[in-house]
């Protein structure tokens, strides 16, 4: 019992004879203000019993959907951390490739293809140069050659007239008789020397004749390789250049943007786990509450004891006070929620218990999925 | 590939493509250029169209043929495709080539 009302409500006031006696106004007007404020100790005992209903409802309410928020949150921020963390992987890729341990940037790799197409370059070069150097000498090989196959003609005309002159000495000898015998001899010896040198011609002519055909094979050859286009090739060069540079551009601009998205990302994460820390606040919404609903139990013990202390004395009212039925319906129009006003018109007016209405609070108060609320 | 030749200038205009087949002419050509006068030979190619590989072999052959005789070899205001392969090959630090 609380003591302001042991003070107030103690029957030895009404006996005390030194107590200053009360003006003897209309009893029955007493009794019927008495009678008005018991209405109202009901009606008010009511609504505190309604808000404190209210109240629990409504805590459980935030209790749960701020720990299923703060359990999103929390997912939430695992993901922020995973994916800052990719997206630092990411602009490790961004600025070049993994080759073994070692990340190569891209404007290196380039260099080093620029390095690689030049010596390329720089050898066709050669190669086009040094063919064009041989066919030059192949052909003057072959001028040389056809020298040669003129000089052996010239040569085989003499030994054909060294034939005929060895025939003439031997018909001559043949006629001096025995004086020609000596002169017969060297006729001999010159014909021989003039089948030697027809046989020795033969023989060169053979092997000059296989000495043609391979410059002429060797130049083929050589014509073939010469007349390769290389220019195609060589343009490669700018097309790989053209290319490398474009991919040097797109990686500075992935880069950047990745360096932006690594930022993003870490401020994403700041904010993620600073919304875990703040949504703690139901804890402390939830003390309050119960503190209020504390406070709201004890005013209704008051009111519930002053009712009993008084109803004692009182002829028994006949139902509700229209004027409170009034108030509180003007209170309750002013209610915007529909299931709230349900609950107080069943609570209030219809004198319905909070706990008759729990299985259906109950169901209310599970988190739903999509978060929506009533608003009207 | 037609070729005019001003002996006395030292100049050669040369125009069309430049290929393989077109190697007895033009070392006919530069013969005829070391014959004559003068410290500087001038290949003028700006109506040249095209030049593969083996002709700028055997431009090379012409300037190592114009170092052995004392001459500077020039290129001249080559265009096109053939301006496209002289960057390629960075000829203008094997020869001197004006625009």
């Amino acid at each position: 019992m609380l003591p302001w009302k042991r003070r107030r409500v103690a029957p030895p006031i009404a006996h005390d004879p030194e107590a200053p006696q009360p003006l003897q106004p209309d009893r029955s007007l007493d009794v019927e203000l008495l009678q008005k404020w018991m209405s109202l100790a009901r009606m008010q005992q009511r609504v505190i019993r309604t808000l404190v209903s209210e109240i629990q409802q409504t805590s459980a309410v935030v209790e749960t959907e701020a720990e299923a928020l703060s359990g999103r949150f929390q997912r939430l921020a695992v993901c922020a951390e995973q994916q800052t963390a990719r997206v630092e992987s990411l602009s490790k890729l961004a600025i070049g490739i993994q080759i073994d341990e070692e990340v190569v940037p891209i404007d290196r790799i380039a260099g080093l293809l620029e390095d690689t197409l030049s010596d390329v370059v720089e050898k066709i070069l050669h190669l086009s140069k040094d063919s064009m150097s041989m066919v030059y000498a192949l052909n003057e090989l072959n001028a040389n050659v056809g020298r040669v196959h003129n000089c052996m003609a010239e040569l085989n005309g003499i030994n054909r007239t060294t034939n005929m002159l060895a025939l003439n000495a031997r018909i001559e000898a043949e006629r001096s008789g025995t004086a020609g015998a000596a002169f017969r001899v060297v006729a001999n010896e010159v014909r021989d020397l003039s089948r030697a040198t027809h046989d020795l011609s033969i023989s060169m002519n053979g092997e000059l004749k296989a000495v043609t055909e391979g410059i002429a094979s060797g130049h083929t050859t050589l014509q073939r390789v010469a007349t390769i286009d290389m220019s195609q090739n060589l343009m490669a060069k700018d097309r790989l250049e053209v290319l490398m540079s474009a991919l040097i551009r797109r990686t500075e601009m992935l880069t950047s943007v990745v360096a932006d998205a690594v930022k993003e990302a870490e401020v994403i994460a700041a904010d993620v786990e600073g919304m875990v820390t703040g949504i703690q606040f139901q804890d402390r919404a939830r003390q309050r509450l119960e503190h209020v609903v504390d406070t709201l139990h004890v005013v209704d013990q008051a009111l519930d004891e002053l009712k009993s202390a008084t109803e004692g004395r009182l002829p028994e009212a006949s139902g509700e006070s229209s004027f409170d039925v009034e108030w509180v319906t003007r209170l309750l129009d002013r209610f915007t929620l529909g299931e709230l006003r349900s609950r107080f018109v069943a609570q209030i007016l219809e004198g319905k218990q909070a706990a008759d209405l729990d299985d259906e609070a109950a169901i209310r108060v599970e988190p739903s999925a999509s978060g929506s609320v009533e608003l009207f | 590939m037609q070729i005019t030749v001003d002996r006395d200038a030292g100049r050669i205009a040369v125009a069309g493509e430049f290929t393989f087949n077109d190697h007895s002419q033009f070392k006919q050509m530069i013969i005829e250029l070391f014959e004559a006068k003068g410290s500087t030979i001038t290949i003028d190619l700006s109506k040249l169209e095209f030049i593969d590989s083996a002709g700028l072999g055997m431009l090379l052959l012409a300037r190592d043929e114009a170092r052995k005789n004392d001459r500077q070899l020039i290129l001249k205001r080559p265009g096109g495709q053939v301006k496209r392969m002289f960057c390629v090959t960075k000829f203008n630090t094997l020869f001197t080539v004006e625009e």
